[in-house]
């Protein structure tokens, strides 16, 4: 008896203290909105690993996959808006939403931190004729639609971007569709022309010599491709990255958002973290939780304008 | 070459023991894929080093293939997408007391096709990989068209059942996003949909959900198991005898299968049972209790595996969801694969494939012994059992994608498995379709992209053309042998 007294005394001193004790409390869940394994899951398992021990808690990464993100979006936006539940976020919050596979868009989160990005990727074979991106595209403006690029999906970062490169230059691409690594594949068999794809889907292939990457589409060349320019640097204006960050439900109170922020950005700055992400063909870029909000915004902008140029914008 | 024995040292040889076992647990659990396992063990695989961490990784991917069978066998629940196929004369072998023989074959057979394939991984792997560029969309889809054909009728019962179920499987194929992204179908608003029905749902429901229900309804004493004594729990040796030839063949079949994209491993134990419906010389009894359904797919799975490493290791192309964890753990290591792979890290690639020939071996020393502890579960009577069996079809169909959903849609594949038992209708066709149906479709679209909307690029090649010929003909082939027979019939 005297033991259930002293257990019971226990918890009404634990559920006491509990308001006061510092967030968070309980271990935190990452939703990741691709599969185990990709260069997005493995950026956000570090990340995870990194932050949960400035946390003192660990930080749970379950993947949840499908519908472009918009599965797992939803799941993360009926959670409990108490700093517990996060979603490693990108691009995809806007290009779901604006397929019409979500009915809500990026309003309905709070950003915590942007931190890494991502350029995509121009590659051709090795064996092909043209030695740079201008090369690549006098040829397409000389045959509208002869030149094919593989992009990673309908609709998909990498295929705005092939988009948004045939606005800048005044040239007509043929646009396939691939799902995964497909579409490197695609090109080493001589089936299509060039492929536009994230750099760790096809790092293996240029250090294997059997492709040859004409431009990156970021703002500063990659540590891990010294010698490809970037498409500013080959004369065409444009600077498109995928951001990948953290975010969580609206009404989230800012104390949570602020300690988030702390641990995850502290994350992302730590020598180990950058090492690793510039093997996975990522920079770290980060954007605090006030400016990350409004980077969304605009960048929200531009990708509504290039799917309802290709005709995929359904909201 | 002789860095093959660095596999030898004892750092590598624990490596690969604890990614073996890892690989026996993934491959027994339904649900869990050696994907998901491999991307959680990641980060510590990268603190022992290239060649300790590969080895480990490597370990859980054909790890996972020897353990995928075992509830396949034991309670038609299939541990593995590649061990659907094991379920249908698997089970039955069990119900008739045969676990452990079906068990322990299906471990030799993954003894021998994982063997073999490391030998020709080892041997044409370059060779080979070129070939394998050589297949764009256009031959993937005559391939898919062909193997639709010739597979249909896989159980060999009625053709217009099979038929019926193929074309379900291939229209349930396209709820969700379609393969390759913009346009999302047939999910009537339901947002756990979007994904489409889940793979493992369907299967655990149309297997699994449906024997418990089907054991709900007949009495006890008629579902229950035979006891057996220990001494019959291993195969005879006419089993084994038997076993040889469809281990042969599916191992070849699977090796070359492998080298595709997609879902080769589950794809390769289809065309292997469908081989052996055809060639066997104990084919009649396929569908009830052939000890050759099992030998042929479980071989065939485990070659796929094999074969697979072929794209990732001398191009740097991985084509399933496992080989791509394998490919980000390299690059995370500072090992690239692809061509110069061989040139650049020696004691990194013979290291991981002399783990091959030793982590199978160990495997089979594993597996072997609990063969006797897992047939015994088959003993449990039905009350017991059944209830169990129910929780982990739906933690299966759970932790898949962690989607409620998908709980949802495996016990509406459960009951309508439960039906179409009752109406016999095998499931195994319509498994065939969601298999093949979203790869039909991806590469009909890709093909006709790149031939920019010519209808004549799906032939262009000699290959394709090949194959759509021959597809053609095997549709025709039973309506002219048909009418061939009432013919001659007629003449006499």
């Amino acid at each position: 008896m005297r033991r259930w007294l002293a257990c019971i005394a226990a918890l009404v001193v634990l559920c006491a203290a509990a308001p006061t004790s510092a967030f968070p409390d309980k271990p935190l869940e990452l939703t990741v909105l691709f599969g185990a394994g990709s260069a997005a899951d493995l950026l956000a398992r570090k990340l995870a690993e990194l932050a949960g021990r400035d946390l003192g808690q660990p930080v749970a990464v379950v993947n949840r996959t499908g519908a472009g993100g918009a599965l797992g979006y939803t799941y993360v936006k009926g959670q409990p808006a108490d700093g517990h539940a996060l979603v490693w976020n990108s691009n995809s919050v806007s290009t779901a939403y604006h397929a019409g596979n979500m009915k809500f868009d990026y309003t309905a989160f709070a950003g915590v931190a942007a931190l890494t990005s991502e350029p995509v990727s121009l590659a051709v074979k090795t064996d092909a004729p043209w030695k740079d991106v201008r090369e690549l595209l006098a040829h397409a403006k000389a045959h509208p639609g002869a030149v094919r690029v593989g992009n990673s999906g309908r609709g998909s970062f990498t295929h705005l971007v092939a988009v948004a490169l045939e606005n800048r230059a005044g040239v007509k691409l043929t646009h396939v569709p691939f799902g995964r690594e497909l579409a490197v594949t695609t090109v080493l068999g001589d089936k299509i022309e060039a492929s536009v794809q994230l750099p760790a889907e096809i790092m293996a292939q240029v250090t294997g010599r059997q492709v040859r990457v004409l431009a990156v589409s970021g703002e500063k060349r990659l540590a891990s491709l010294p010698d490809v320019p970037t498409l500013k640097e080959a004369g065409i204006d444009l600077t498109m990255t995928l951001w990948r960050g953290i975010a969580l439900p609206k009404g989230t109170p800012a104390a949570a958002i602020a300690r988030l922020e702390r641990a995850f950005t502290q994350a992302a700055n730590s020598a180990e973290f950058r090492d690793f992400a510039s093997r996975m063909g990522a920079v770290v870029d980060m954007r605090g939780a006030k400016e990350f909000d409004e980077f969304i915004a605009r960048d929200d902008r531009e990708i509504a304008a290039l799917m309802e140029q290709i005709g995929l914008r359904k909201q | 070459m002789s860095d093959l024995f660095v596999a030898l040292t004892p750092a590598n040889l624990l490596a690969c023991f604890v990614g073996t076992v890892l690989g026996t647990i993934v491959g027994v659990l339904p649900g869990l894929g050696p994907a998901g396992a491999m991307a959680l063990v990641l980060p510590l695989t990268i603190k022992l080093g290239p060649t300790a961490g590969l080895i480990m990784l490597a370990g859980i991917y054909y790890g996972a293939m020897y353990g995928g069978s075992t509830t396949s066998i034991l309670v038609n629940v299939p541990g593995e997408a590649a061990s659907v196929v094991t379920t249908i004369d698997g089970y039955r072998l069990a119900r008739k007391g045969r676990a452990g023989a079906a068990l322990a074959i299906a471990a030799i057979a993954s003894f021998v096709a994982g063997t073999f394939s490391v030998v020709a991984l080892q041997v044409a792997a370059p060779l080979v990989a070129r070939a394998a560029l050589a297949f764009g969309p256009a031959e993937y889809f005559a391939l898919g068209l062909l193997g639709l054909v010739l597979l249909a009728n896989l159980t060999g019962r009625s053709r217009a059942k099979s038929l019926a179920m193929v074309l379900l499987g291939v229209m349930l194929a396209t709820v969700g996003m379609d393969p390759l992204g913009g346009a999302v179908r047939f999910t009537f608003d339901l947002a756990g949909a979007q994904a489409g029905l889940s793979f493992v749902a369907v299967t655990t429901g149309l297997f699994g959900v449906a024997e418990v229900l089907a054991s709900m309804t007949e009495p006890e004493a008629a579902s229950a198991v035979a006891r057996v004594k220990f001494r019959e729990l291993y195969p005879s040796r006419e089993e084994l005898r038997r076993s040889v030839p469809p281990m042969l063949r599916g191992t070849v079949l699977g090796f070359l299968v492998g080298l595709m994209p997609g879902p080769a491993a589950t794809i390769a134990s289809f065309v292997s049972y469908g081989v052996e419906k055809k060639v066997s010389k104990h084919r009649a009894e396929l569908g009830s209790g052939a000890i050759e359904g099992v030998a042929g797919p479980e071989a065939a799975n485990n070659a796929a595996a094999g074969g697979g490493m072929i794209p990732l290791l001398s191009l740097g192309l991985p084509f399933t969801p496992s080989t791509a964890v394998l490919l980000s753990g390299m690059l995370l290591m500072s090992v690239t694969p692809g061509p110069f792979l061989l040139r650049d890290h020696p004691r990194v690639f013979w290291g991981v494939i002399g783990s091959f020939y030793v982590g199978n071996v160990m495997l089979l020393l594993l597996n072997l012994p609990l063969v006797g502890l897992f047939a015994r579960i088959a003993t449990i009577p039905p009350r017991y059992l059944m209830p169990a069996v129910l929780v982990l079809c739906a933690v299966a169909a759970y932790s898949d994608n962690n989607n409620i959903f998908d709980v949802w849609v495996m016990v509406a594949a459960g009951i309508a498995g439960w039906a179409m038992r009752a109406l016999d209708f095998s499931p195994a066709p319509l498994v065939l379709g969601l298999v093949l149906g979203p790869m039909l479709e991806r590469s009909l679209l890709q093909a006709l992209t790149i031939a920019r909307g010519d209808i004549g690029g799906l032939w262009a090649s000699w290959p394709a053309a090949g194959m759509l010929v021959a597809a053609a003909l095997a549709s025709v082939a039973p309506a002219v042998s048909a009418l061939v027979r009432r013919m001659s019939r007629r003449a006499v």
